[in-house]
């Protein structure tokens, strides 16, 4: 064969040959061309040199408490409306829209007339921002923030066991 | 858990391995599978991140952000590749912000004393003596100090090829290049390093 050095494309072939990534039958031939090429020989050696020294790096072990500090995180974004209708969410799935619209309606209609109530009479509209965050409830946010909701239900019941604080 | 996840098979570049199945499940409102996905692969994740920033707990912080995203993501998820491709090109995309930011620079700083949270490798069943553990802690800071000096690309392309096993193929995805550019980049990349480290042997 010619030497792989030739072209850097073929170089290729002694990386894979150092990583044990090449097919048997290359590197039988690969390896008669090493016994006889000095330069070809020297970068093996020198790639697994490499190879040996940077497995030498190991990493630290993550944290124990990796996963409830996520699921913590995933839970403080929910969305402070998810909160208010969560006691109207049925304790399990499967959630189509269709099928969830009667809750979702109740739900809606509550956040709706919360704002409203809350409002004295003759009190002054609600600020731009805030009417904007009454209104940009949509029933497609609903749907997701209550899908969110009872997935970290079921997070909370798959955090690492070994974890210190597992307990959401 | 027990349903069959109904895939969109006209989806011409979809890549079902199991992980993407697990995803579509996420997707589809399975909280159990995400559990699933952070258990396989936060330990790879966290490592990779590790050996970019050299910083431990810059390291947990970017992956948890990658976790984050992929759960945020759940509902528009669609298997256009692998997961593991999907998840890396998010790390590699927070981590290169994030040294861009400058946290590189004091993950830099602490080059000379975050060695301590680094597991010392028992060789024998001895416990290692003083100078072994300063040999290997030499090394070791060499073998960091010479992978921290890469250029970014060389650098990503290095740890998902030695430590990840990626195929050239799904490492050109991670980093939207071609097969041959990261064949170049690992080429370089390898020079440099056996440049530095052949020694070692
Ligand atoms: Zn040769």
């Amino acid at each position: 064969m010619n030497c792989p050095l030739d072209t850097r494309e073929n170089t290729q072939l002694l990386l894979d040959y150092c990583t044990r990534k090449l097919e048997p039958d290359s590197v039988a031939i690969l390896e008669r061309h090493i016994a006889i090429c000095a330069a070809c020989r020297e970068l093996a050696r020198g790639q697994r040199a490499v190879w040996h020294a940077l497995d030498a790096w190991e990493a630290a072990p993550v944290s124990a408490d990796f996963d409830s500090r996520l699921y913590r995180r995933i839970e403080a974004q929910v969305p402070w409306w998810t909160l208010v209708v969560r006691p109207f969410r049925p304790p399990f799935r499967t959630v189509t829209l269709w099928r969830s619209l009667p809750a979702l309606a109740m739900a809606c209609l509550l956040v709706v007339a919360g704002v409203v109530l809350e409002r004295p009479a003759g009190a002054p509209a609600p600020a731009a921002t805030d009417r904007a965050q009454v209104d940009s409830v949509q029933p497609e946010q609903v749907e997701h923030a209550l899908d969110a909701m009872e997935m970290l239900n079921e997070f909370s019941r798959h955090v690492r066991t070994d974890s210190p604080d597992s307990k959401l | 858990m027990a349903k069959r996840v109904k895939t969109d098979i006209g989806t011409a570049a979809a890549v079902l391995d199991f992980d993407t199945e697990l995803m579509l499940r996420v997707k589809e409102g399975d909280g159990a599978s995400f559990g699933v996905l952070l258990e396989k692969h936060r330990s790879s994740l966290v490592y990779f991140l590790y050996r970019m920033m050299q910083n431990h707990a810059v390291a947990e912080e970017l992956a948890q952000e990658v976790f984050l995203r992929v759960y945020r993501s759940r509902s528009t998820y669609e298997p256009t590749a692998k997961f593991t491709t999907w998840m890396f090109r998010i790390a590699t995309h927070l981590a290169l912000n994030a040294l861009r930011d400058g946290k590189n620079e004091r993950a830099q700083d602490r080059l000379d004393d975050d060695t301590s949270d680094m597991p010392v490798r028992q060789v024998s069943d001895r416990r290692p003596s003083v100078e072994q553990s300063m040999v290997y802690r030499a090394k070791l800071d060499e073998v960091r100090r010479a992978i921290a000096a890469l250029p970014e690309k060389q650098r990503v392309a290095v740890l998902m090829h030695k430590y990840e096993e990626m195929e050239y193929s799904q490492i050109a995805k991670v980093l939207s290049c071609s097969e041959s550019a990261v064949k170049s980049l690992l080429f370089r990349a390898y020079e440099t390093l056996r440049a530095r480290l052949a020694h070692m042997a």
